[in-house]
């Protein structure tokens, strides 16, 4: 299955985009869960506060389907 | 001034907007907004709130100002660093609009204490930089029925959304219990678009025009840039408001 994951940020150093230079492409083995598939990529989920994806915010533990667009958010701070 | 006796020309450039007029005009300046924390993001919201003549703004603050701060606390200028926010802040913007009301408050916001501090108020703006704090206030917000505008930011990235449960999620619904692992870099830019917005989205509330962002997280990436706005949902299991009807 493929999908793609997008971020922006320091992030995107860790992500290692090649589709363009926000977003890389993934293939992934079953129906992983975000958090699973972030730790195949090598990306600490600490570095990842949730993300959203077809219109919605999603947790972790949120099952992407084939060729979904998944944009990873950072843990956000203040002023 | 008295609140009562607003002199509105200095708001003719607002009146005119659908649903202002000088009854929203009044129903602004008998409002009182609680701003917790006055720094990037209040420096920004608070300025829009006094220019809008929100009546009464609560300015919380324990912080003093650091030389660090100068890049996006815009209500501070170099001779402010070592001077205590919240007084300075209140008299920033007292000096900007003298006809409204505002009161520093230089306490802790603790999980103990935060329910006290923003209760009267008509709205709590979340302009605060650490989770541990933004909780106490989200559960304050959540006992005291008080909604809450949410904004935080880091790099070029803005996250903001209207607070109000049980009709919308609370922050405990979706946002990460895991603090950044290294303090973000934040220029100046990202938490004074993000302020503005959260006094827009204030604004709208105070006078019941338009429609805020219930249930809606909006995501500000500078970077590219674009403007997102997605569903959040209440999540069941939410410690802070799980069974709240």
């Amino acid at each position: 299955m493929v999908i793609y994951l997008r971020s922006g940020g320091k992030l995107r150093d860790r992500l290692k985009p090649d589709v363009d230079i926000y977003t890389r492409k993934v293939e992934v083995e079953g129906t992983p869960t975000l958090k699973e598939i972030l730790e195949q990529l090598g990306i600490p989920d600490g570095l990842v506060a949730f993300a959203f994806a077809d219109g919605k915010v999603r947790r972790l533990n949120y099952r992407p389907a084939e060729g979904d667009v998944v944009t990873l958010q950072p843990p956000v701070s203040g002023g | 001034m008295p609140r009562s006796k607003m002199e509105f020309g200095r708001y003719l450039r607002q009146l005119e907007l659908n649903g202002w007029g000088k009854e929203g005009q009044k129903r602004l300046g008998a409002a009182h907004v609680f701003m917790a924390g006055v720094g990037g993001l209040g420096s920004s919201a608070g300025i829009y709130l006094a220019a809008a003549g929100v009546g009464k703004i609560t300015v919380c603050d324990s912080d003093r100002v650091e030389l660090s701060n100068l890049n996006r606390q815009t209500l501070y200028g170099l001779a402010d660093v070592g001077m205590p926010k919240a007084f300075l802040a209140a008299k920033r913007l007292k000096e900007f609009n003298p006809q409204i009301e505002v009161v520093p408050n230089m306490a802790e916001i603790d999980h103990g204490g935060a329910k006290k501090l923003i209760e009267g108020a008509d709205l709590v703006l979340d302009c605060l930089d650490n989770l541990e704090t933004r909780i106490a206030v989200n559960r304050a917000s959540i006992a005291t029925g008080i909604p809450m505008i949410f904004a935080a930011c880091s790099e070029l990235t803005g996250h903001l959304s209207f607070l109000h449960p049980p009709e919308t999620p609370c922050l405990e619904c979706f946002v990460s219990r895991t603090p950044p692992a290294v303090e973000p870099p934040i220029p100046g830019v990202t938490p004074g678009t993000m302020g503005a917005l959260q006094a827009m989205e204030a604004i709208k509330y105070l006078l019941g025009v338009g429609e805020n962002l219930t249930g809606r997280l909006l995501i500000l990436e500078g970077m590219e840039p674009r403007i997102d706005v997605v569903d959040i949902e209440r999540d069941p299991d939410c410690p802070a408001c799980r069974g709240l009807r």
